[in-house]
């Protein structure tokens, strides 16, 4: 079967305008390229307005012919196409265009392309910047949190004159971000199965738990991060010996208390 | 324009009316027509095919558009139609009307129907299919032999 035959049906169909779908397409794309399928087509619509005339000879009525020639007389004519036919070059063809359509329209695509990958590169490439700076002072502060909280470092506690160091704790509390770091030292062994609990203080309000530890041999100890809530003034900071669970609310009575200065 | 109101605004009146059935419809296509021709005369040249010829098609893909209530599909300017004589002229109109009523008279029903479903009701081949339980194939086939056969007539 050639091409031609495979269209023969469909192009009468075209030609009548209810042609849909996949065939459609294929349809309008072979008859880009075959110009006896158009020579057919153009035929076939021929044949269509023979069958045109079996509409009928109805007459129009003659108020439309008064009102044809009024919207004319209100509506000047564009200079000067004659309507009566007169042969001319054959304009091109839609089919004709489309080709020259799909090629403008890519290059339209290609400049947009080139200008969005431009923009994108850029914001790329601060991404990149941004991202490098962050990871260098997020290295810097995991490096200075491993030498504080290191199981291998050394505290030196300095004291005046031959007094015996004494248990000590420093909290650094950021309370617009809830954040804090507490180091203690020279804390006393605790008895079996209890633990030292840190508790934030607040201004007003029942103490929040701010962390469970338990002091190494030489009774240092370390709490980084505990889970607070934001925005919290810390009145002050304490220390309870609990169960090693840890408690809701303080249990026993403060070993240790400090507030800010 | 007076001229081609005269001589061609039976065929466009008659084939609008008979696709949509309404006087006032088919009143309004005749309207849009001849002024779109009138502001655009370049819409039409005689490569194209007959004026007669040529106005018959795009009247009825005009009024198909209206009874389907949808924007039109095809550009005008599209539209090329490859008929002779010129037979939508008031003086071959009626004679051709004739010949042409005989040939359908010929034609066998099934054929005849859905030629003229899909002309005059811009039904699909799916949609005729499906109307009268007849195979996609069998459809196609038949409305373009039907209009061969009327090619075939008017080529004697």
């Amino acid at each position: 079967m050639t091409a031609h035959e495979q269209f023969g049906d469909d192009l009468a169909l075209y030609a009548l305008g209810t042609l849909e779908g996949d065939e459609r397409v294929a349809l309008e794309r072979h008859l880009q390229e075959c110009a006896g399928c158009r020579k057919e087509l153009a035929r076939l619509r021929g044949d269509a307005a023979l069958l045109a005339m079996a509409a009928g000879a109805s007459r129009p009525p003659a108020r439309s012919r008064e009102r044809l020639m009024a919207a004319v007389a209100r509506e000047p004519r564009r200079e000067a196409q004659p309507v009566v036919p007169i042969r001319r070059a054959r304009a091109t063809p839609w089919w004709g265009w489309m080709g020259w359509a799909a090629a403008a329209a890519c290059l339209v695509f290609a400049v947009v392309l080139v200008h969005q990958n431009r923009v994108l590169q850029r914001r790329l490439f601060r991404v990149e910047a941004r991202i490098t700076g962050q990871d260098k002072q997020l290295q810097e502060a995991k490096e200075l949190l491993s030498s504080l909280t290191a199981p291998d470092a050394e505290k030196y506690v300095l004291t005046a004159g031959n007094k015996p160091p004494q248990p000590q704790g420093r909290a650094i509390y950021v309370a617009s971000s809830g954040t804090l770091v507490f180091i203690a030292s020279h804390m006393p062994a605790l008895p079996p199965q209890k633990a030292y609990e840190l508790w934030l203080i607040p201004d007003t309000g029942t103490p929040i738990p701010a962390g469970v530890f338990k002091p190494d041999g030489q009774g240092s100890a370390a709490v980084v991060k505990p889970p607070l809530p934001v925005g919290i003034t810390a009145k002050t900071f304490a220390i309870t010996v609990e169960p090693e669970a840890g408690s809701d609310a303080p249990t026993s009575h403060p070993v240790m208390v400090g507030s800010a200065g | 324009m007076a001229g081609i109101y005269d001589r061609y605004s039976g065929v466009v009146y008659s084939v609008a009316l008979r696709v949509l059935g309404d006087t006032g419809a088919a009143e309004d296509i005749l309207q849009e027509i001849l002024m779109q021709l009138w502001r655009n005369p370049e819409i039409y040249d005689a490569s194209r095919g007959s004026l007669g010829a040529w106005l018959a098609v795009i009247t009825r893909n005009r009024a198909i558009d209206a009874l389907r209530k949808r924007r039109p599909e095809t550009d005008i300017s599209d539209v090329v139609v490859s008929v002779e004589p010129d037979l939508a002229g008031s003086a071959d109109w009626s004679r051709a009307l004739g010949k042409i009523r005989g040939v359908l008279g010929t034609m066998p029903a099934a054929q005849r129907s859905a030629l003229e479903m899909s002309f005059f009701e811009g039904l699909t081949h799916p949609e005729i299919a499906e109307k009268t339980g007849e195979p996609l194939g069998t459809v196609k086939t038949r409305i373009r032999s039907g209009l061969l056969t009327l090619r075939k007539a008017f080529s004697l």
